[in-house]
């Protein structure tokens, strides 16, 4: 056997898991070759590795984080029943008939009336027309998604922040309207999510400044926790003093008082 | 009482549950903890990034499928994190000797010199590489499961681990300058123990 042979077989046998004409072909070729017996040596040597134990107080930092996300959670409805009801054919027929579905058809039927209308006239302003369905898609696209962040179930304005995803570049209305979810919502999920979404136009000054300034209102550990983390990311120049600010707040949850600390500690 | 599974209690922590995800964390933190450290060989961002496997199991329960082994889940999760974390923070020097364990669970001299190395040698490593033999050799990983977290082919997972213990056994052998390694390969040459993993 070659070593090109033995790099396939070698894991296996390290494992003990090799029929015994492939272990004793394996071990005929260790007896010959250095460099793969070394491979042997080194594999057994990792057994020395002393195994670690995580400090004590990691059980004590899991159990108030799992606190604070209960805790963040317990005015929510019971999340499976939302992905039962979404996946329920009558659900998507009773979509359908939603104005949300109106809207999804008229766009629907739009494409459908562009296509043929630029098949039927031929194709001068080929180019053209093409480029205004698009920009009149991305509107009613957009349309839709400030429409579904106003219904009333959670799965919906849910759904309304991840669709507002698909698009690079967003309207000022959308961007404001999400901006407004992300402050107001009640649903941990969609601020969450909306934390999310925002933080792709995080450029633009007037979203920068929008989830920035939200850190004061939140209440929830969860957005509170993200947001942090997105302190960090951005590299912003007033942190320091944003999480100062955060940690004077009276009954701020233990944890992201330590993740504030770690933050701060992190930007020095 | 036979132990509940760990893909049993990740469906009651997905359907609402919260509080069994103390019993996973109880099982899984001492080998997160460990593929983190052995990664990075740094233990108290090791620490923050275990917690922050176990917020996000929370966070993405609901992407929890039966019949999805949870090892692989968890191990894809923990993946991620560190990606994601070294993204925010890119590393900006190579690790420090000191912020490794300075636990050796031996008081002979030579052991300590050879456990000292080995952990050099496998800071050494490119990361990929780092990390694909630990998998292997300390997650208790199938090849089947390391190939989906990594994306590739189960052959070029053998092969690339054959791969990393290559390197490792190069880079090992230039710290300890011949010497030990040598003598060690002439024990091993001359009789083959059984080389399954120790348990």
């Amino acid at each position: 056997m070659k070593c090109e042979q033995i790099a396939e077989l070698l894991p296996d046998y390290l494992q003990g898991s090799l029929g015994l004409d492939q272990q004793h072909g394996v071990e005929a070729h260790l007896q010959q070759c250095a460099d793969c017996s070394g491979e042997v040596t080194v594999w057994k040597k990792l057994s020395l590795l002393p195994a670690e134990q995580p400090s004590p107080a990691s059980r004590a930092r899991f159990e108030v984080m799992l606190q604070a996300f209960q805790a963040g959670r317990s005015s929510q409805p019971a999340s499976v029943s939302r992905w039962r009801q979404r996946a329920s054919a009558w659900n998507v027929f009773h979509w359908l008939r939603s104005p949300l579905g109106a809207i999804a058809w008229s766009a629907a039927l739009l494409v459908i009336g562009v296509y043929v209308g630029l098949h039927v006239s031929g194709s001068k302003s080929h180019m053209q027309d093409l480029a205004a369905m698009q920009s009149e898609l991305t509107t009613i696209k957009q349309l839709m998604v400030l429409s579904m962040l106003q219904q009333q179930s959670a799965s919906s304005r849910l759904e309304g922040v991840s669709w507002s995803t698909r698009d690079p570049q967003l309207n000022p209305q959308v961007l404001s309207a999400l901006l407004h979810t992300l402050r107001y919502d009640p649903s941990v999920d969609v601020r969450l999510a909306a934390l999310d979404a925002l933080s792709r136009h995080g450029r633009q000054p007037q979203v920068h400044k929008g989830i920035l300034d939200s850190l004061q209102e939140q209440q929830s550990p969860l957005i509170q926790m993200a947001l942090i983390d997105l302190l960090l990311e951005w590299r912003e120049p007033d942190a320091a003093q944003r999480l100062q600010a955060l940690q004077q707040i009276p009954n701020l949850n233990p944890i992201v008082r330590q993740r504030a600390e770690w933050a701060r500690s992190k930007l020095n | 009482m036979t132990l509940a599974l760990d893909e049993d209690l990740m469906l009651q922590v997905r359907d609402g549950a919260g509080e069994m995800l103390g019993v996973l964390f109880d099982r899984y933190q001492t080998p997160l903890f460990n593929f983190y450290s052995k990664l990075t060989g740094d233990r108290a961002l090791s620490e923050d990034l275990v917690q922050e496997v176990f917020l996000r199991i929370l966070k993405y329960r609901q992407s929890y499928r039966p019949g999805t082994p949870f090892r692989a889940w968890v191990y894809q999760i923990a993946r991620n994190a560190r990606i994601d974390h070294f993204r925010k923070f890119p590393p900006q020097s190579t690790l420090e000797p000191e912020m490794l364990s300075a636990v050796v669970p031996t008081d002979s001299a030579q052991a300590h010199e050879e456990v000292e190395l080995l952990q050099r040698a496998l800071q050494q490593l490119p990361e990929e590489k780092r990390e694909i033999l630990l998998l292997y050799r300390f997650q208790e990983l199938k090849y089947e499961e390391i190939a989906s977290l990594l994306g590739c082919e189960l052959n070029t997972v053998k092969t690339r681990i054959h791969r990393a213990l290559q390197e490792l056994r190069k880079a090992f052998h230039q710290l300890a300058g011949g010497t030990v390694l040598k003598k060690d390969e002439a024990a091993a040459a001359e009789k083959f123990s059984s080389p399954r993993r120790s348990p």
